[in-house]
């Protein structure tokens, strides 16, 4: 019914090229590595190593132990420092653990590896939660939980879509792991109960359809789903929308269907083969704020500010540094924060000034918002304080994509009424 | 360096409020380049340049009083000008103008669409009425008679809607029909607006070209004119089906009375309509339904701008009506759209069946007849006037000719404001001492009383009157008893000459 509710995306201009063809480099931290006690919005981590301790690449540092169960694993090989309070990639200071890097990366195994063709599905899941599998999309959502009790699925979505302008990471890491994503995905597979997986990518993606078209072609249980180039088609919802034309209530589960990143079943695979949790990442650092815009393979823990130096550096004074994609990244107003274990992107854009001018009510904003809300009208009632309309225009269902702002012909933050009505709602349920 | 905050998202689209405003201005100003061509090409000159200034005292007021708020309220006057485009409401004033209007008309429109219009609401983005549409309807309200007598000749009310309205807005026959198109060149030549109308109104097809542009390049909703154009389409068919006009009926529908120019520029004003998808399909389906009901059962010929209007006033309505999660209430807005469109098509439809042809009415010319009153009147009876005024006296044997001024009724009467006398011819035979004939040379009385005494009846009276008998009468004209004294007068004169 987009005849009635607007399409509810829109094609944006990628700027995927800048990144999209080069290797990826390995970026190491100067001196030390600063790892993050936290997971997420979750602060409450039980640390098992103590100042002046020896640690290895994979040493497990410490864990998330409140409902969920995430262990953090040491990035590099030194000496565990002290702790110290930093600005975090959530744009809340948080409790960091200092590691000195003694540059030598010396390994040891985390945990045993798995052969998940003989290991039972209750292995795998708990093998996954033992790794620290997060999702990889920019969540940091622990993926073991979507495959505790599956019922009825008839789909493994492996999301590789990455609609988020200039990040190219997963597109990249993919690129350069296929055999390992293909160990993940089947891995998953048999978590899942699913029949079939797809790997769902955006048409737009040739090179990569069909490289992926060659490699699943004898595996009639895996295929590649082609998306259209729009944003935000990587979000789970507008995913399984574009795939099943089925909208669900919480969880993709209710109506049969797993979505996973493609970076985290790739994660998952070299738990499973080789031992490891997930101590690097793959980041791409892009923007017109960049001299050179590269994919690094960083040391989870490294500040932004040295992977910069070390890739040629900010081509202006003014910048703004935004941990994740333009879209849906926070801006952080400083470059001394750390790559975390989940971070896909840093996005530094030259600081152009906007001006805002009047609403002229176009219903542009209403048109495109991918979780079929009315921004213009929320952005009225945050201006009324009416709540009540808040709550009537569900302004809670908001995933803060973006795309209101983005559309806005008049220039007019409208995301960030619609997060401040959210907000409201949010205390007004206590 | 400087490591800056501002919220997300910190991407945006190229497409700016600016940018859409120039598209749609170039979009208009198209529509009325073409528009003072036709006035040059098919009036000539005068015509053209005054099309030339009605733009530009539009656009001068419009631009003048924005800049005299922004000083007001100590703005940056450009800064201002640029958030608020005067020039858009203004070139769509116009657009919606004959050329027939005065400046000063012009003049006092803009005034009021740029300051009643948008400004007291609070400027771009707070008005509640479409400000160009509120200019128009003020303009034809209260100075739809001022014309500029130097343009009357061309376009007096000679729009093709308004002498549809005096046919009820129904012609069955279809010879007739043809007739009634032809007056305009056929559907083709209004479709190419080459007829006089409004500046912008008249090129459909210019209009469409532009419509289309402007719906592609997503600067308006393609919904909004679709929806317009095709209910309007759609009420008209069901009357021509009824009534068994054929597809010139519809056709006629969209192609006259600023139709296609409101379906492009004016419905699709954001402003003004609703913000979410249904609530502009709702918007333009109810301008579609009352336009087609005042056409063709209300007592204006135009309806289109008098119905956005109305419909502005129902934006704030539907959209509070339509507010909520459009996921959950996608089923909700399909029975909403369902109803109103059931509802509007029975109501056009009751509305269509009820009008009728009127068959206009043929002016017969009245049969004077002329009578005379049966009150002999004796012509040498009184001294001769001094109203009476020989022009001249021209002897010829024995007949002499005297052409003699009088003042007749219109200088009794306060009908006219400068009278002039009538001058008759009066050959008076001296011979046979008789009045040869009398005829008026010159008939400048007032018509349809004196006249009556410009006929044999009367004047043949005078042929073998005696000039000598003190006591010779004629009867006067009924009804016409002062010019008929007026002649005895005059009459009287020119034999006294000619007897001096």
């Amino acid at each position: 019914m987009s005849f009635l509710t607007g399409p509810g995306r829109e094609h944006l201009n990628g700027h995927k090229e800048e990144t999209l063809h080069n290797e990826i480099v390995r970026v190491k931290p100067k001196k030390e590595v600063f790892v993050p006690l936290n997971n997420g919005s979750a602060t409450k981590v039980d640390v098992y190593v103590n100042e002046g301790d020896k640690v290895f690449v994979g040493t497990l540092l410490a864990r998330r132990n409140d409902h969920f169960n995430v262990p953090i694993y040491s990035p590099v090989s030194g000496v565990v420092g002290a702790k110290k309070n930093m600005m975090h990639s959530v744009l809340k200071p948080q409790e960091h653990l200092i590691i000195e890097d003694d540059g030598k990366y010396e390994k040891v195994e985390s945990f045993k590896p798995l052969d998940y063709t003989v290991a039972s599905r209750e292995e795998l899941v708990n093998f996954m939660m033992e790794a620290g599998i997060v999702g990889c999309g920019g969540a940091g959502f622990p993926s073991y939980l979507k495959y505790k009790n599956p019922v009825d699925i008839n789909t493994l979505i492996i999301n590789a879509v990455e609609c988020e302008p200039y990040i190219t990471s997963d597109y990249r890491f993919t690129k350069e792991s296929l055999e390992d994503m293909l160990v993940g995905v089947r891995a998953l597979l048999k978590m899942s109960t699913a029949p079939k997986a797809i790997i769902a990518i955006k048409k737009s993606k040739k090179e990569m359809c069909e490289q992926l078209e060659a490699v699943l072609k004898d595996d009639p249980s895996l295929s590649v789903f082609k998306t259209p180039d729009v944003y935000p088609m990587g979000w789970e919802r507008t995913l399984v929308y574009e795939y099943c034309k089925k909208r669900y209530n919480r969880l993709p589960s209710e109506i049969g269907i797993i979505v996973n990143n493609v970076t985290t079943a790739i994660a998952f695979a070299r738990a499973l083969q080789y031992g490891e949790g997930i101590v690097e990442k793959v980041v791409t650092f892009s923007g017109d704020g960049l001299k050179t815009p590269t994919n690094v393979r960083v040391p989870f823990g490294t500040k932004v500010s040295e992977i910069v130096a070390q890739i040629g550096g900010y081509s202006s004074e003014d910048v703004m540094v935004i941990a994740g994609g333009p879209m849906m990244g926070k801006t952080i107003p400083t470059d001394e924060f750390v790559i975390t274990n989940y971070s896909n992107a840093i996005t530094i854009l030259k600081n152009v000034k906007v001006e805002p001018m009047e609403c002229m009510r176009c219903g542009r904003c209403n048109d495109a918002c991918p979780a079929g809300l009315l921004p213009v009208r929320i952005n009225n009632a945050e201006k009324m304080k009416d709540s009540d309309w808040m709550q009537k225009l569900r302004a809670d269902q908001c995933i803060e994509c973006g795309l209101c702002t983005y559309v806005c012909p008049s220039k007019i933050d409208v995301t960030e009424g619609v997060r401040r009505a959210k907000r409201v709602l949010a205390l007004r349920k206590g | 360096m400087k490591f800056n905050f501002r919220v997300s998202p910190n991407y945006r689209s190229p497409l700016s409020t600016q940018r859409i405003m120039t598209e749609l201005t170039i979009g208009i100003a198209l529509v009325l380049a073409y528009s003072v061509f036709f006035y040059f090409t098919k009036f000539g000159t005068d015509y053209g340049l005054h099309a030339l200034l009605m733009i530009s005292t539009a656009l001068g007021t419009a631009v003048g009083v924005e800049v005299l708020w922004a000083l007001f309220y100590k703005k940056n006057i450009w800064r201002h000008l640029n958030t608020s485009f005067p020039w858009v409401t203004a070139l769509l004033y116009v657009g919606m103008m004959g050329v027939n209007k005065p400046l000063y008309v012009i003049f006092i429109g803009s005034f009021i669409a740029i300051f009643i219009g948008k400004l007291v609401f609070g400027g771009f983005g707070h008005n509640i009425f479409n400000p160009a549409g509120v200019g128009r309807a003020v303009s034809v309200l209260s100075f739809g008679g001022f014309i500029t007598n130097k343009f009357a000749d061309v376009i007096t009310g000679a729009t093709p809607n308004q002498l549809m309205e005096k046919v009820g807005w129904v012609i069955t026959d279809p010879k007739l029909a043809t007739e009634f198109l032809d007056q305009f060149g056929g559907l083709w030549s209004m479709a190419t607006g080459w007829y006089a109308g409004g500046l912008g109104e008249t090129n459909t097809l210019l209009i469409l070209a532009v419509g289309l542009y402007l719906g592609f390049r997503k600067i308006i909703d393609w919904r909004v004119p679709v929806v317009f154009l095709g209910s309007l389409f759609a009420f008209a068919s069901i009357l021509a089906l009824i009534k068994g006009m054929g597809i010139w009926y519809p056709m006629f529908h969209l192609l006259t009375g600023g139709a296609m120019f409101g379906a492009i520029f004016m419905l699709t004003d954001p402003v003004t309509s609703p913000t979410s998808i249904p609530g502009r399909i709702i918007f333009a389906f109810g301008v579609a339904f009352l336009t087609f009901i005042i056409r063709v059962k209300g007592s204006l010929p135009e309806g289109v701008i008098r119905s956005i209007l109305f419909m502005n006033m129902m934006t704030p309505l539907i959209d509070t009506a339509l507010d909520g999660w459009t996921f959950e209430k996608t089923k909700k807005y399909a029975m909403t759209l369902a109803t109103v469109f059931v509802l509007g098509f029975a109501g056009a439809t009751a509305f269509g069946v009820q009008a009728n042809y009127i068959a206009p009415v043929v002016e017969t010319e009245p049969e004077v007849v002329i009578n005379l009153k049966g009150e002999p009147l004796v012509v040498l009876a009184e001294a001769v006037s001094p109203t009476a005024f020989i022009v001249s006296e021209t002897a010829e044997g024995d007949v002499t000719t005297i052409v003699v001024n009088i003042n007749g009724y219109a200088f009794q009467s306060d009908h006219d404001d400068d009278p002039q006398p009538n001058t008759l011819e009066v050959k008076v035979n001296t011979a046979t001492q008789t009045v040869e004939s009398v005829a008026y040379v010159t008939f400048s009385d007032s018509p349809n009383i004196g006249d009556k005494t410009n006929s044999d009846v009367f004047l043949s009276q005078f042929a073998g009157l005696s000039i000598v008998d003190e006591t010779a009468s004629v009867d006067v004209v009924s009804g016409a008893t002062v010019t008929s004294t007026s002649v005895i007068r005059a009459v009287r004169a020119a034999i006294a000459a000619a007897l001096d």
